[in-house]
């Protein structure tokens, strides 16, 4: 009797133990899903900030010189224009609430989260997060000294992670990748490179390259959607800097931003 | 009193002319030179004033995203220059981020205002930044 109570009192003790177990590894799952979930939902605002800024332009055209149109030319020509135009200037009205709205709603004006952080340890994290990639492309990521700079550690991380992945992707045809990330001081913060041996930018495209949805012409081939580069200057401008892309010597690309030193 | 005149540093051609219909339909009258760059605006200040160059303007108006030097840039080199520092400068962007108001505040802006979205909105900005500029705030003499 004695051993059949031991025997019972065992097997509980071991299913709440195996129960304590599982317990902690749900938790543990559970908390690592939340940060992967805060991760994403911080993307999704970003892109919403991106695409809010990226139609806010082409709409105060429209809604500008319509609204010209309107005051001008209004009972000077027939009714079926004055509709249209009436229409028209409805439409935009209704599209600039709802970017206004997309912009209050995703937090755009927000100054990023900022603290100390240690580009060494961000790059060091993308390298890792982007080892498959890396490794199927054969490609080489040259380190150089990175500073620690007053930047939302989030927000870095994509960056770094954007324009390396960039690097990787546009590569050259028969040409293995090497890509190389490393700082200078400025006098008003520090500039940052990452330079890679891949297609290039061809000329007219420096600039629109940083808006969402446009490609370069040599980007055909390549997979994407003409977002990531769009979020780099978003993140960048956000962080009182500025990003721009040289060509290399060897036909590459140099992406080049600047970080201030903290007001 | 001579016309008053505004320097407008913007590099999109269509807020250039958006500006200047604005500044119509506001029945403002003031000369508008705009310049597409940092650059070419550094250097139409430096000038400015000077026998070779033309007029200094009473006020600026100036984009945050311009190529070649940023606004935030031509900013501070126009308060740390004696010669121009009086001269006020509103920024006029698209951008509302509060990092970018902060940044030009403490580079000595005297205002910063974002682009509005519609027409109205913006002929009531352009009306009412001539009248507290031109007709309530005090300015500095011009210079000789």
């Amino acid at each position: 009797m004695n051993v059949l109570l031991a025997l019972i009192a065992a097997t509980c003790a071991l299913s709440a133990g195996v129960a304590v177990g599982v317990a902690v590894a749900q938790r543990r799952r559970a908390a690592r899903r939340i940060a992967e979930l805060e991760r994403a939902n911080a993307g999704l605002e970003r892109f919403c900030c991106v695409a809010a800024h990226d139609l806010a332009e082409p709409l105060r055209m429209v809604s500008g010189y319509l609204g010209l149109l309107e005051r001008r030319h209004r009972g000077r020509l027939d009714a079926d224009a004055d509709r249209f135009i009436g229409a028209a200037v409805g439409g935009a009205e209704r599209m600039r609430v709802l970017i206004e709205a997309l912009r209050r709603d995703a937090g755009c004006g927000r100054a990023p989260a900022v603290t100390q952080v240690d580009c060494a340890a961000t790059v060091a994290g993308t390298l890792s997060a982007l080892e498959p990639a890396l490794r199927e492309a054969g490609a080489h990521v040259d380190v150089g000294r990175l500073p620690t700079v007053a930047a939302d550690p989030g927000q870095l991380a994509q960056l770094f992670q954007n324009l390396i992945a960039n690097a990787v992707k546009f590569r050259a045809p028969g040409r293995e990748a090497r890509v190389a990330v490393d700082a200078e001081r400025t006098d008003g913060g520090w500039s940052f490179r990452v330079c890679d041996n891949g297609i290039g930018v061809a000329p007219g495209d420096a600039d629109r390259i940083f808006t969402m949805y446009q490609r370069g012409k040599r980007s055909g081939e390549y997979a994407g959607t003409g977002i990531g580069l769009a979020v780099c200057r978003r993140i960048v401008e956000r962080h009182g800097g500025r990003i721009w892309v040289e060509a290399t010597p060897g036909g590459g690309s140099a992406f080049r931003f600047t970080l201030a030193a903290p007001l | 009193m001579s016309e008053r005149s505004i320097l407008l540093v913007e590099d999109n051609p269509g807020d250039v002319r958006l500006t200047r219909e604005a500044l119509r339909e506001a029945d403002v009258a003031v000369a508008l030179t705009d310049l597409p760059d940092g650059e070419q605006a550094l250097e139409y200040l430096r000038r400015a004033g000077t026998p070779d160059g033309a007029p200094r303007p009473d006020l600026i108006l100036l984009d945050l995203n311009l190529p070649k030097r940023n606004g935030l840039e031509v900013l501070e080199e126009i308060k740390s220059d004696p010669a121009l520092a009086s001269t006020p400068v509103m920024m006029l962007t698209t951008s509302a981020s509060a990092r970018d108001v902060a940044g030009a505040y403490a580079r000595g802006v005297n205002g910063y205002v974002v682009k509005p979205l519609d027409l109205d909105a913006f002929t009531a900005l352009v009306q009412a930044i001539n009248t507290f500029w031109f007709e309530v705030a005090r300015l500095p003499p011009a210079a000789v």
